[in-house]
């Protein structure tokens, strides 16, 4: 039995309980916003894991679980929760069963599609820039200062270089303009990272189950998730086929990282050099699957399937 | 150089640093949480396979990678003050940022560290109570069942495992001693074999027993008082300090 947890139409989500269904792979959906009518609950001990949850009327045990996809979004931000108050009981309940659930997922015997703690090295963009560094990829070169000046002498050096945030919280990657650095000043109380622009391809990889799906995208955007509003264009997406040593050095780096899914940011430069920006652990394939047809939802389904 | 990061309320962070001191141990600097909380300059680097760090403190001293010969780490996470300054709709992200550039630059650290970041602790690997259990129980140590329900408050997991009024043992497992305690063989290999699959060199591990039975898993941390380690584990800490130096 499959359980796939989050919000049933979330596209990422109805893809993949749709090759499910097609399958005819048992599963179980439970829906984050329905929290009020589930209750969860495990126990560790030295024989074993084990526990119930219960969804409406119907309650499952936890050890019957062989795999577990998780899309769950940030509970707080939940709309059932929109006008509860902090310490309301609907809303310290919802935290405790999402609490409950994640705590249970992280030491399941099961096949987790991904579990937090592998997923934690993306919660600093330039920590897992070093753990991709050191599986042979080339990271861009990389400034994290709260000093003006040095920030002004990398730009100088580099000539484009571009900024974002380097937590977990998703910002729009720009390019470093003259206008930008005049109010460098606000980096003083938070040092704030720099990278040299690099030119080329970027490719998307998609790693699952040791199967790699990799996309090509064309923009001319420096974010080409927001293409149409930073270069007025919508990016252009393509499958391409890796080269087996490219492929199994993406497949390295996932399984290294410790993720059964994984989303890897390349780009390959005119001089055919391999730069990786990030590795994604909870990937939002949708976009690539519809614009190129690559069957990645397939991919996890029969990976959930395995187990 | 070498350096001790922890808080300014870490006492076991400032009695290792002293102790440090007296074995010998130098140039040592301690480095608190608080003052990198204020730092005038911060320059972290990736440059090609090489990482750089300089940090300019509040009361002009430098620490410089090049430098840096052997760390001992205990800081949790960046001292809230920076963040502070950030305007509250902004407070969250500020602080995310700011432990993400702790992480980076905590694993950029040169020479010998005690203990690592990890992707879930600045200073090696935070489990939850349930994870702490099963891989004790994993690793050959006798638990008590941990129950969890969805009807618990997420800071229940916060209590001591152990019963009020039950005998307890803390110990600290480093470089495969044991510290703090005697124990049976069995336990300290377990204790050893913990650590290692947690990836956390250098952990603390309490242990319980009620009456004259056997000693049950009450908990780990890698942010342990080390000073129930004592001197030895102070030698033993100075030995590892200085044999990590880059030649």
């Amino acid at each position: 039995m499959i359980l796939v947890c989050g919000i049933p139409s979330e596209t990422p989500l109805r893809l993949v309980t749709s090759r499910l269904e097609e399958m005819g792979a048992p599963f179980v959906m439970l829906n984050q916003r329905e929290f009020a009518s589930c209750e969860v609950w495990f126990e560790v001990s030295r024989e074993a894991i084990r526990g119930e949850l219960r969804i409406g009327k119907s309650t499952y045990r936890l050890e019957d679980f062989t795999a577990v996809y998780p899309r769950l979004m940030d509970d707080r931000a939940l709309p059932e929760l929109a006008d509860e108050p902090p310490e309301s009981s609907p809303r310290k309940y919802c935290r405790s069963f999402h609490d409950t659930l994640t705590r249970w997922m992280e030491i399941a015997p099961a096949l987790v599609i991904n579990r937090c703690a592998p997923m934690a090295t993306n919660a600093s963009k330039p920590y897992q820039a070093q753990l991709i560094r050191e599986h042979g990829f080339r990271v861009p070169e990389t400034l994290i200062s709260n000093d003006p000046d040095l920030v002004r002498g990398f730009r100088a050096r580099h000539g484009r270089v571009i900024y974002k945030s380097i937590s977990a919280i998703r910002s729009i990657v720009q390019e470093l303009s003259d206008e930008d650095e005049e109010r460098l000043e606000r980096i003083r109380w938070c040092p704030t990272q720099f990278q040299a622009f690099v030119e080329g391809e970027n490719l998307r990889v998609h790693t699952i189950g040791g199967e790699v799906f990799a996309t090509a995208v064309r923009s001319q955007a420096t974010d080409y998730r927001y293409a149409t509003r930073q270069s007025g264009e919508a990016a252009e997406l393509r499958e391409v086929i890796l080269a087996a040593d490219l492929a199994e050095r993406c497949l390295t780096l996932s399984h290294a990282l410790g993720l059964e899914f994984a989303g890897i940011d390349l780009k390959i430069t005119p001089d055919d050099e391999v730069y990786c920006f990030e590795v994604n652990p909870c990937p939002a394939f949708s976009y690539y699957e519809a614009n190129t047809s690559q069957p990645i939802s397939a991919a996890v389904a029969r990976r959930l399937a395995s187990a | 150089m070498y350096l001790v990061l922890c808080s300014a309320s870490d006492f076991s962070g400032l009695w290792v640093c002293d102790g440090l001191r007296q074995l010998g141990i130098a140039p040592l600097e301690l480095v608190l949480a608080e003052s990198l909380a204020c730092a005038s300059l911060w320059e972290h680097r990736l440059q090609g396979s090489r990482t750089h760090l300089k940090i300019t403190l509040p009361d002009g001293r430098t620490v410089c990678s090049s430098r840096i010969r052997g760390v001992i780490n205990r800081l949790l996470a960046p001292a809230p003050g920076a963040a502070y300054r950030a305007a509250e709709s902004d407070r969250e992200y500020a602080q995310a940022e700011l432990h993400a550039f702790y992480l980076s630059w905590l694993k950029g650290l040169p020479g010998r560290v005690v203990n690592p970041p990890t992707a879930v602790g600045l200073s090696g690997s935070w489990y939850h109570a349930s994870e702490w259990v099963s891989r004790a129980s994993r690793a050959g140590l006798t638990v008590r069942p941990y129950r969890q329900s969805s009807h618990d408050a997420p800071e229940d997991s916060f209590r001591p495992l152990a019963p009020e009024g039950a005998a307890r043992l803390s110990l600290i497992t480093f470089g495969g001693q044991l510290f703090g305690g005697s124990v049976s063989a069995a336990i300290g290999c377990a204790c050893a074999r913990l650590a290692r699959e947690a990836q956390a060199e250098l952990l603390g591990v309490e242990l319980y027993r009620e009456g004259a039975g056997a000693w049950i898993f009450a908990g780990a941390t890698p942010q342990p008082d080390l000073s129930i380690g004592g001197t030895p584990l102070l030698q033993c800490l100075a030995r590892e300090l200085t044999q990590g130096e880059r030649p």
